[in-house]
């Protein structure tokens, strides 16, 4: 096309450095606009656009890939009877000792006003889709803003805290998950009451903080919502590995995330507590500062 | 001619993104826990079908609407696709002289992709890179990219030269 420096540069080249360019430019006005804007709108419209496509494929699909990923897992699903049935048999054991616990969790959580996660309004929605590059953390599901979904609401499955609501649409929404990395949840250690922030780390164990932890972590400890954000008492995970507190120093160590991220199917979005709540809730809270820590208040849910 | 292919080529990438979005979404089909990048694949495979500055705007436009259905910073995807056709479209005729070129071929734009994308990522404040699983993130959709890239050219060819025939008729 034209010379520069005595070699000719063709067309390919010139339009390769320009969208390289247009892009480069698009990437920084988004990281400066902190993904909202202009960029938002894109992301809302162009989800708006794909959830049919999505539902249709789904639905037409759904049977032939349960199929193919059931005979992918063949021998993955002998190991997990096992283990569902060895599961069986703990849980057996404890339901009894967990009806007695149950009776003084009411008591006490009616003396603290607490509310129950169980209790609060949440909107069922399925799973219609993942982000479109192998690096994404996030789930589309089929409900929005027409049912009563707003950003930064918990979204949860049977087994605990899935992620939150980051981008919605009328009739879809965008999870982001709690494997994230942008995504920092408030939590309590249900063994020691002490709180502190767990963060994503793609697919490995997510990692916890305590800045002001007294008491030592131990494998197998319940990691819980500490309730400002997102409601109090969803199971985040279990600590990963046993960890000290030293004095001066921040306790650091991982969680497995309770949720089986990679079997998600139907979602419970809570929509009966959205970050509104949490701030009339924190203001409420505010001459009783045992009920949220600060640094929790400040990040939890952030993106 | 070259404007219906674009077209077309368009309508392949929003079809491999609803593929990738829900048959390769995670607890659906990802055998070993990973998923093909089928966008880069198809990317690739258009190649043989577009003039390399064509496939560069439909693998710019294929960036852009997987940057707009994931969670990455907007134009990090643009910047990788694009960068894979713009390596595709060199590599055009190496494919067409020599089919069996196209593992190799279709394997390393798939892994130069991919790490392509960490590292912007990364750049852009992601930390993709310290992620557990970003060498076989990076890896693994290449392998996979292989073994769908006889079935992919396949559709495209019977695709590609079907709407060929009929604007020729």
């Amino acid at each position: 096309m034209f010379s520069a420096s005595g070699r000719q540069i063709d067309r390919a080249t010139i339009i390769f450095l320009t969208l390289t360019a247009v892009a480069f430019i698009v990437a920084t006005y988004d990281v400066r606009s902190s993904g909202e804007g202009v960029a938002d709108t894109m992301r809302e419209g162009t989800q708006s656009l794909f959830t049919p496509l999505q539902s249709g494929v789904d639905f037409v699909t759904r049977p032939a890939v349960g199929f193919v990923d059931g005979i992918a897992n063949i021998a993955g699903l002998r190991d997990d009877n096992e283990r569902l049935a060895s599961r069986v048999r703990e849980l057996e054991a404890s339901a009894s000792e967990g009806e007695s616990l149950r009776e003084q969790v009411i008591q006490l959580e009616a003396i603290n006003g607490l509310t129950v996660p169980g209790e609060l309004a949440t909107v069922t929605a399925r799973i219609g889709g993942s982000g479109a590059s192998t690096f994404d953390n996030i789930r589309f599901i089929d409900k929005g803003s027409e049912d009563g979904i707003v950003a930064g609401q918990a979204v949860v499955d049977e087994d605990g805290l899935v992620g939150w609501v980051d981008l919605v649409s009328a009739k879809a929404s965008r999870i982001r998950l709690i494997i994230d990395p942008a995504v920092s949840v408030g939590v309590r250690i249900s063994r020691t009451n002490e709180t502190g922030i767990v963060t994503g780390h793609g697919d490995g164990p997510l990692r916890l903080e305590m800045f002001r932890a007294n008491e030592g972590v131990n494998v197998g400890d319940r990691v819980v919502t500490v309730g400002s954000r997102f409601p109090p008492g969803i199971a985040v995970g279990t600590i990963e590995a046993s960890a000290k507190a030293e004095v001066g120093f921040v306790l650091r160590t991982g969680v497995n995330p309770a949720v089986r991220l990679s079997q998600l199917d139907y979602v419970k979005v809570i929509v009966g507590w959205s970050p509104i709540d949490a701030q009339l809730q924190d203001e409420d809270a505010t001459p009783q500062t045992t009920v949220v820590p600060e640094t929790t208040s400040t990040t939890e849910g952030s993106g | 001619m070259s404007r219906s292919r674009v077209a077309l080529a368009v309508v392949v990438v929003v079809a491999a993104i609803v593929i990738q979005t829900t048959v390769f979404a995670q607890g659906r089909i990802q055998p070993l826990g990973f998923a093909p990048a089928l966008v880069t694949l198809v990317i690739v495979a258009l190649s043989v079908y577009l003039e390399p500055e064509y496939l560069l705007l439909v693998g710019f436009t294929a960036g852009i609407l997987v940057d707009l259905m994931g969670s990455s910073t907007l134009g990090l995807w643009a910047m990788t696709l694009t960068a894979v056709a713009y390596i595709a479209g060199r590599l055009k005729q190496t494919v067409v002289d020599r089919p069996l070129m196209l593992i190799f071929v279709v394997f390393g734009a798939t892994v130069f992709g991919q790490f392509l994308y960490v590292l912007l990522a990364t750049l852009f404040g992601h930390d993709t890179i310290s992620e557990p699983r970003v060498l076989g993130n990076v890896v693994m959709p290449a392998v996979w990219n292989v073994l769908l890239a006889v079935p992919v050219f396949w559709i495209l060819s019977k695709i590609f030269n079907r709407t060929t025939s009929r604007l020729a008729v």
